[in-house]
């Protein structure tokens, strides 16, 4: 025992002595001033923290003025690769714009204005986009002018996917809106019989779901609506490539259905506990 | 070509200035069109490059890395004339292309090594199309620079093709301004010297990258059992990847931009065609893009229906023809390759303006990944894959390390740090079908081998006779011997094909790794569950575990090599030759038998690792040679006094099975010590446990031995020496206690133990200290190689 505490003893000695060395300032030192956007005190702590390693490069940021002031050795980095790792803690600065996800995931204190960050283009479609683009009245196209529908219906599934009941209420309000907006003297005659025939039911499947927020209440109600809304996208023939998928296990074992844009199964009826439940039955094109 | 100029100007400085002398000749590689004939004159040479500040030795062709982009047309002839300027041998392969034989650029196989300085011309008509990449076939050159784009266009169809429907020309993908981009990495240290490293299973890389996976480590993160039972089924700590790189490069560069393509601006809503290379040497990419979703329009130089995905791994030498999107203006947007140890990437700026950023992909966690590799593994060494057939990337174990798909690591509870085994909370996966299937488990859509189809159906003939070959992947990770069906290239025979006929190749991947394997010079269907329209591919990255069916129709004579793309798999012998029956001689190769020996030299090939410990009670240290097989080691110990005495072992062995656990051997002993002497003055033997009597005073002996590795990792090793002697003896070298120190003990019938301990310093260095029954206690450096 006393063998291997003494060689434990020299073992430390000898580690300790060789690092116990370095503790030196940062060598070929050169500061700048650059603008970081950003809130608070504890942005400054986050800022701080990404732009500093040791020995390299330390970061001063001002929460009032939103300057920092960088000092890095030219050597061993640079302006942007620090600017880079702050970008990628949360927070904009002039050349670089942090991840959508780092700046959500910031405290609700440090939810800066993102001055830098540019509007997406209207005619791009970007994903989670919330916005319903309406179609111009002259495009007689049905898929062109049940769009709006289309969409709501499959953010309303994203909701349910996701077990959201708050946003899936609000998106069967978006739902309504839509169903409301269409002008049904403009669809082909066999798309305008099969609107005719559902009109009613869509409108008060939407109803209820906008009207509750207890997620089984609202899955009940987007059987019936799926059901409808795959009648009236077979017959109006979509924009884009439609899954339709069931579900063996929903409704009490009897099976339910549902429209999907991706081929990669997100069950609405079950979310997270059986998010990949189900297969595409069928592919509308 | 504004992005050639760019990476020029980047290259060209840090790429010695001696070369400019020549640069000014053929810096820009213009192509010289005569008729359908275009020529490329490419001059191969040394060079010293800056990646990280220090001056390092790579291979430029006309001055920069990576190699200048190749473009042809469909129809076009390709002159392409190496000068080799190296004082060293070099070859080209043409990845992926339909050619003759002898121009497939595979030295000692379609054609002898170009010598230094001379020059060899590829000649050859171009009769494909789509994105290839091309890489010189010698040594481990590939790593060091030699690797570029190799495009060929589609030809613009006339109207009446047009017409027609016969063009096979997509508007809105094939006439989209298009960036080519090669892949590849880049590490201080010599690839040889990588390459040896490998196969005496250094831990310096996994130091580097910060995934040792100690027993101090796994305590942290409680999962204690987990690398208990780790080293229980005879596994040293695994990473995705195994060599650690200082930088990744993208056309040559870590960080470039795009603002324009052939002088046009670009901005938003603007779609841009990235036509992408794996050329690294060792490492598979994810890529990923800030602007949204990524649209694949084409997989190894041929094309696929779109598919829309968010993120999609390219396999080592891949290809893949993407469409990003630039969605907004004044920005420009983060397409970034993240290695898949996720320790480094490269990012290309796409657009104009202030640079939005894509959220990179988070550290692996390694424990989890450790834990799903103790289930797998049987304990004789056999993968079990409990009952699911895997194939085609659908089902990726790794998820289980990936924080974005299975969640954040979680800090253990106390209760679990004690259990040492931490558990995922709320809902038991273990029976889900889906576990291991990303794109079921979260939001982010992951391309796997089964959403690829190609737009045409690609059918082999129907009445062609089919021949049907079966090969497992095999290797361990240990002792880094890769290998099909247990047999490396230098132990197997050629494969002899008949042309016309039909092959069926069914590929299980039986090694803890996965494995991009290449065929060269001809495309195959990948049975994918595409019905007709199977996709064309001249690779396939196959995960452990999988079972992948690929089919080609044998049609254009020669020896063509089919192979594991990491480099140093196929260094170290992971491949096969494919040869056709009686066909015509190669007349570049005009003795085969020389090419042959010269061929089969690289696996065959003995890596050289030596250690000393230079301690204030002695010098200890091992040589040793190894190859795929054979293992030629040397131990010693050298007291400073007579008393302590000094001693070697020399063994020679051949390792056997496929974990190569079993290691028979010859040995030989010579020792010296001073014996204490009794009473009358004669010295006394020491008794051994067995109740034998050996001297140890100028002891000569001959043994025979057997090395087995047992669980834990423990040698147990047993010899008998010629005088009637046996000693039995228990080694276990390398515990990784923390991060940087080690534990090793030794203890054996005669009585003899030993205890230590090791703290890496450095590549080659570490600081040491241990206690030695003949020898005493001490402390010292240790000094590798």
């Amino acid at each position: 025992m006393k063998l291997i505490n003494k060689t434990l003893l020299m073992f430390t000695v000898i580690v300790a002595t060789t690092f116990t060395a370095c503790n030196a300032q940062i060598k070929n030192a050169k500061t700048e001033t650059v603008k970081i956007y950003g809130n608070c005190g504890m942005c400054e702590t986050t800022i701080e923290k990404a732009g500093k390693l040791k020995n390299v490069s330390k970061v001063d940021w001002n929460k009032d003025t939103k300057m920092a002031t960088i000092t890095y050795d030219t050597k061993k980095t640079n302006k942007d690769a620090i600017l880079k790792k702050i970008a990628l803690s949360g927070y904009d600065s002039d050349i670089f714009l942090a991840p959508d996800a780092a700046y959500n995931k910031l405290p609700g204190c440090c939810q800066y204005e993102r001055a830098n960050k540019p509007v997406v283009k209207a005619n791009t479609e970007m994903p989670k986009m919330d916005t319903i683009v309406m179609p111009k009245a002259t495009e007689a196209n049905a898929a062109n002018i049940l769009q709006p529908v289309y969409n709501a219906y499959f953010l309303l599934k994203d909701a349910l996917v996701k077990t959201d009941g708050n946003t899936a209420s609000e998106k069967a309000k978006d739902l309504q809106t839509a169903i409301n907006a269409v002008k049904m003297e403009k669809l082909a005659m066999d798309v305008h019989m099969v609107w005719m025939k559902i009109l009613t039911n869509l409108k008060e499947d939407a109803e209820h779901i906008n009207g509750t927020k207890d997620i089984a209440h609202q899955r009940d109600h987007f059987t019936s609506l799926s059901k409808n809304m795959y009648a009236l996208i077979k017959v109006s023939k979509p924009a884009e490539t439609v899954y339709y998928n069931h579900c063996p296990m929903a409704n009490d074992g009897k099976g339910a259905n549902w429209l999907s844009k991706e081929s990669a199964i997100k069950n609405p009826y079950y979310g997270s506990m059986m998010l990949s439940c189900g297969k595409t039955v069928e592919t509308i094109k | 070509m504004d992005i050639q100029k760019t990476f020029c100007k980047k290259v060209l400085p840090i790429a010695a200035l001696l070369l400019l002398a020549i640069n000014n000749l053929v810096a820009q590689p213009v192509p010289i069109t005569s008729g359908k004939i275009v020529r490329y004159n490419l001059y191969v040479k040394d060079t010293t490059v800056n990646f990280t500040g220090k001056q390092k030795r790579a291979i430029a062709v006309n001055g920069q890395i990576p190699m200048p982009t190749l473009t042809f047309t469909e129809g076009d002839t390709a002159e392409i004339y190496v000068h080799n300027e190296l004082n060293e041998e070099t070859s080209l392969h043409w990845h992926g292309l339909f050619l003759p034989n002898k121009e497939d650029g595979v030295p000692n196989l379609t054609q002898m090594p170009i010598k230094p300085h001379t020059t060899h011309l590829y000649r050859f008509p171009i009769i494909q199309n789509g994105t290839h990449w091309y890489h010189s076939h010698t040594g481990l050159q590939e790593q060091i620079g030699m690797y570029g784009n190799f495009v060929m266009l589609k030809k613009v169809p006339s109207p009446l093709e047009r017409a027609e429907g016969e063009a096979t020309f997509r508007k809105g993908i094939d006439d989209l301004p298009t960036v080519p981009i090669v892949l590849s990495e880049w590490t201080d240290l010599k690839p040889e010297n990588i390459h040896r490293m490998l196969h005496n299973a250094n831990d310096y890389a996994a130091l580097k990258k910060n995934t040792v996976q100690s027993y101090g480590e796994a305590i942290k993160a409680g999962h204690f059992k987990t690398k208990l039972k780790n080293e229980w089924k005879r596994m040293l700590a695994m990473d995705v990847s195994d060599v650690y790189y200082e930088k990744i490069l993208m056309n040559g560069s870590p960080s470039s931009e795009i603002k324009s393509i052939n002088g046009n601006q670009l901005k938003a809503g603007d779609k841009v065609r990235l036509r992408i290379s794996n050329g690294g040497a060792s490492s598979y990419f994810w890529l990923t893009y800030a602007g949204g979703k990524i649209t694949i329009v084409a997989n190894d130089g041929n094309d696929v229906a779109p598919v829309e995905v968010d993120r999609l791994i390219i396999a080592v030498s891949e290809t893949y023809d993407i469409i990003v999107t630039i969605p907004a203006e004044n920005t420009a947007f983060e397409f970034l390759a993240t290695t898949e140890d996720r320790t480094n990437s490269a990012s290309y700026y796409i657009g104009n303006g202030i640079k939005q950023l894509v959220t990179p992909q988070p550290r692996l966690k390694y424990f989890e990944g450790m834990k799903m590799m103790n289930d797998m593994m049987k304990m004789n060494g056999d993968l079990d894959d409990m009952g699911m057939s895997m194939s085609l990337n659908q089902m990726d174990m790794n998820v289980v390390m990936y924080p974005e798909i299975t969640g954040e690591a979680k800090a253990p509870s106390p209760s679990e740090r004690a259990g040492g085994e931490a558990k995922m909370k709320g809902m038991d996966m273990s029976n889900d079908p889906n576990r291991y299937n990303a794109n079921a488990l979260a939001d982010i859509v992951t391309l796997n081998y089964a959403m690829l189809k190609s737009p045409t159906k690609t059918n082999l003939p129907k009445d062609a006779p089919v021949k049907e070959l079966k090969f497992e992947l095999t290797g361990n990770m240990n002792r880094y011997v890769w290998s099909l069906n247990n047999k490396v290239v230098s132990e197997a025979n050629k494969i002899l094909i008949k042309k016309g006929e039909n092959i069926r190749i069914i590929l299980y991947n039986g090694s803890m790794m996965r494995h991009p394997m290449h065929l060269h010079g001809h495309d195959f269907r990948l049975l994918n569950g595409q019905g007709d329209n199977a996709p064309l591919k001249n690779i396939v990255d196959i995960m452990p575990m999988e079972t992948d069916t690929l089919e080609f129709n044998a049609n254009v004579a020669g020896d063509w090599f089919f192979h594991c793309h990491i480099l140093y798999h196929m260094m170290s012998g992971m491949g096969r030759v494919f040869s056709y029956e009686n066909q015509a001689a190669n007349p570049l190769i005009p003795n085969p038998k020389l090419a042959q020996r010269k061929l089969f030299a690289d696996d065959r090939k003995f890596h050289f690792m030596a250690e000393n410990d230079f301690a204030t009670n002695g010098n200890d240290g091992m040589a040793m040679i190894q190859n795929t097989r054979w293992s030629i080691g040397t131990e010693w110990r050298l007291g400073y006094t007579a008393h302590h005495g000094q001693e070697t072992e020399t063994h020679i062995g051949r390792y056997i099975g496929k974990m190569q656990w079993l290691m028979p051997f010859i040995g030989f002993d010579w020792r010296y010590r001073k014996m204490e002497t009794n009473a009358m003055g004669k010295t006394q033997g020491e008794k051994n446990l067995f109740g034998q009597t050996n001297t140890k005073d100028n002891r000569q002996q001959f043994s025979l031995g057997i090395a087995y590795t047992l669980p834990m990792l423990v040698i147990l090793q047993t010899e008998i020496y010629h005088d009637g002697n046996i000693r039995v003896q228990l080694m276990r070298e390398d515990i990784p206690v923390t991060k940087r120190l080690r534990m090793s003990f030794m203890l054996n019938t005669d009585k003899e133990y030993m205890a230590g301990f090791k703290y890496i310093v450095g590549k080659n260095v570490a600081l040491s200290t241990h206690y030695d029954s003949d020898m005493g206690f001490g402390t010292g450096i240790t000094l590798s190689y």
